[in-house]
């Protein structure tokens, strides 16, 4: 198992269930301080028919981490080998809209919120 | 700030002057140590003539027996023989001692054979007589034994001290014992100050000087004294955790600096950052003079100013309007409005009408310049391309509205009440957040009647929470719109910024604020 945390977050690669779950509050300045998860995302692809991304319990996540989301998006639909699922809440404001969009660039994202 | 300090300086400089030599640890510690030694050394001293007092007592009886003694066989002779010459040589011998006040040789028959006195002597007081009155008196009898027969009285010797005499060799020995304890307790109590002095007072006078020195603004760089051989006693720990006292405060100090120097900084940065949202906005004149819209806007920054964005572009063929919201607050979402803003005047200086192609250059500039910035910035913006009706369509048609982008909802109240929410999430994407999404946009048009309300508005006036945390949300804003419609453009922005502020309360804007209200005339 993969961990990444940091102040008020914690980002955990479960292998047996395939699935990253991000939680807390992810306010990292800037792009440059998101490529560590950036990484940890895409290599979580790698060697996966599917994958799933547990957003349920990410109460805030700041621009440059939807950005850095929706780069992640990209590149999973753009190698088309591993299959992409989200998991969201709609008791999360930033959520709908945001993860909406995510599905617009990736059409084949399964999008579920709980 | 200086004033206080410079009031500090004065009162240490007051303390170190302040104290009286009298007051002062040295003083003190020599007087009262001269004091303790003087009063043990008395104590000390009158067992000492006590025990003096006795011995002498022992030594007059003793040497006074012995000396009677040593001449009784003489006196005896003498009273036996009635020989006054060797009477007289026994009593000279024995008055020959100074103490002796009397000395008496009698016959047997009470008869004086020799006397000797001495009358010039001073009356001795009364504690001379306590002292040695009851051992002043002494008396032998005498006998004499001739041919072997049993010894027969033949007189007494009878000698009297003179307690003057003794009682000032006692006062002389007194007086020694009493100089000697004097100059021992003056000698002790120097030898004690000394050495405190240099092992205490001196360091702790050294520590005190240090301590009325430190500068409070700087206390990190307090002269710290150092005390060879005290480094790991007491003297040297109160230094070391002074001196780690001191280090906090100085950090602490300069934490707090830091802190006040980057609210200032902050401060300054949402200065310019409110500045660049207001310092672009069109102004009322511009709005005025357009045709065919009666125009009404309110822009108001959160304390943290936001990324609000609003422009109402006025050129041949119609009216451009703009509305988004850059993420984020501060410098760097104002400076990405100020470059959206640039890019959609100059897109319609280039005379470009494709919404799709626009769209795209405004993403492909804002992405690149984001990504410069390494900030993932992004904005919602919609873009309105208004045009009034051509003369053919009159009456029934007043203008026309075209819709792109992504941004809050479009709402439309029509003149006969009829409420309209244009649902703009898939005529866009969040321009700057990926490098291609012009195939995600779309366009909307409608016509537009004479006393249509169009309502563009930011997330900060939705979503404006009261005291309880409930949002103002759009059913309430479009209940405002629906019945202010008939009003002015002006009158309609007054009463729903009326209405959010009324729910807000006394709650601090934690964003933008932004409405734009267009009325077709």
């Amino acid at each position: 198992m993969h961990c990444f945390s940091g102040e008020g977050y914690k980002i955990e690669l479960d292998d047996t269930s395939n699935t990253v779950r991000m939680s807390g509050a992810l306010r990292l300045g800037g792009l440059s301080e998101y490529a560590p998860i950036s990484e940890l995302l895409e290599n979580a692809l790698d060697g996966r028919e599917a994958l799933i991304i547990d957003l349920s319990a990410l109460e805030f996540l700041n621009s440059s981490g939807i950005a850095t989301l929706s780069k992640f998006v990209i590149t999973a639909r753009n190698r088309n080998d591993c299959r992409l699922a989200i998991q969201g809440s709609n008791a999360i404001a930033w959520q709908g809209k945001s993860l909406n969009n995510l599905k617009r660039l990736m059409p084949a994202l399964e999008l579920n919120f709980d | 700030m200086d004033t206080r300090v410079r009031q500090t300086d004065g009162a240490s400089t007051d303390a170190t002057r302040g104290i009286p030599f009298t007051a002062s640890l040295t003083f003190r510690q020599a007087a009262v140590t001269l004091l303790i030694v003087a009063v043990l050394g008395l104590l000390a001293g009158m067992v000492e003539l006590g025990a003096d007092w006795k011995s002498m007592r022992a030594e007059i009886q003793e040497h006074t027996h012995r000396s009677l003694e040593l001449v009784s066989g003489s006196a005896a002779e003498a009273a036996f023989q009635f020989n006054d010459e060797l009477a007289g040589q026994v009593v000279d011998g024995l008055f020959a001692h100074r103490e002796m006040e009397q000395v008496v040789l009698r016959d047997n028959f009470g008869g004086v054979i020799a006397e000797r006195q001495r009358h010039d002597l001073a009356e001795p007081g009364a504690l001379v007589q306590r002292l040695f009155g009851d051992i002043t008196r002494y008396s032998v009898n005498l006998s004499h034994s001739v041919g072997g027969a049993s010894a027969s009285s033949v007189g007494a010797l009878e000698v009297t001290l003179a307690p003057g005499e003794i009682g000032a060799r006692f006062v002389e020995r007194g007086l020694v014992i009493f100089v000697v304890g004097l100059a021992k307790a003056v000698i002790i109590s120097a030898l004690v100050v000394l050495i405190f002095f240099f092992m205490i007072t001196r360091p702790l006078i050294g520590l005190h000087t240090a301590i009325t020195r430190i500068d409070p603004t700087r206390p990190g760089h307090w002269p710290r004294p150092s005390f060879p051989r005290h480094e790991k006693d007491e003297l040297g720990q109160i230094v070391t955790g002074l001196d780690n006292l001191m280090q906090a405060f100085q950090q602490g100090l300069e934490q707090r600096d830091r802190a006040r120097d980057e609210n200032m900084r902050l401060g300054a940065e949402l200065d310019v950052s409110r500045r660049i949202q207001q310092i672009l906005l069109p102004s009322r004149a511009e709005l005025d003079a357009i045709e065919g819209l009666d125009i009404a806007t309110h822009m108001e920054a959160a304390q943290e100013v936001g990324g609000d964005y609003y422009d109402i572009l006025s050129h041949e063929d119609g009216v451009r309007i703009g509305i988004g919201d850059v993420t984020g607050h501060g410098l760097e979402s104002g400076v990405v409005m100020l470059m959206t803003q640039s890019a959609v005047r100059t897109l319609l200086t280039s005379r470009e009408k494709d919404m799709v192609r626009v769209m795209d250059v405004l993403n492909t500039t804002i992405y690149n310049n984001v990504q410069r910035m390494g900030c993932g910035k992004n904005l919602t913006l919609a873009l309105l391309d208004y045009t009034m009706a051509t003369a053919a369509e009159l009456p029934a048609v007043a203008g026309h509205l075209r819709i792109s982008g992504q941004h809050e909802t479009v709402i439309i109240a029509r003149h006969d009440g009829h409420m309209e929410v244009v649902d703009t999430d898939e005529l866009g994407f969040p321009i700057g957040l990926v490098e291609e999404m012009a195939h995600f946009v779309g366009e909307i048009s409608l016509d537009l009647h004479q006393g249509d309300v169009v309502v563009l508005y930011t997330d900060g006036i939705t979503e404006a929470a009261d005291e309880q945390h409930r949002l103002y949300g759009q059913d309430r804003l479009m209940e405002m719109i629906a019945s202010h419609r008939a009003e002015s453009a002006e009158f309609i922005k007054d009463a729903i910024i009326n209405d959010v502020k009324r729910h807000i309360g006394n709650q601090t804007l934690y964003d933008d604020l932004t409405l734009v209200i267009l009325k077709q005339k």
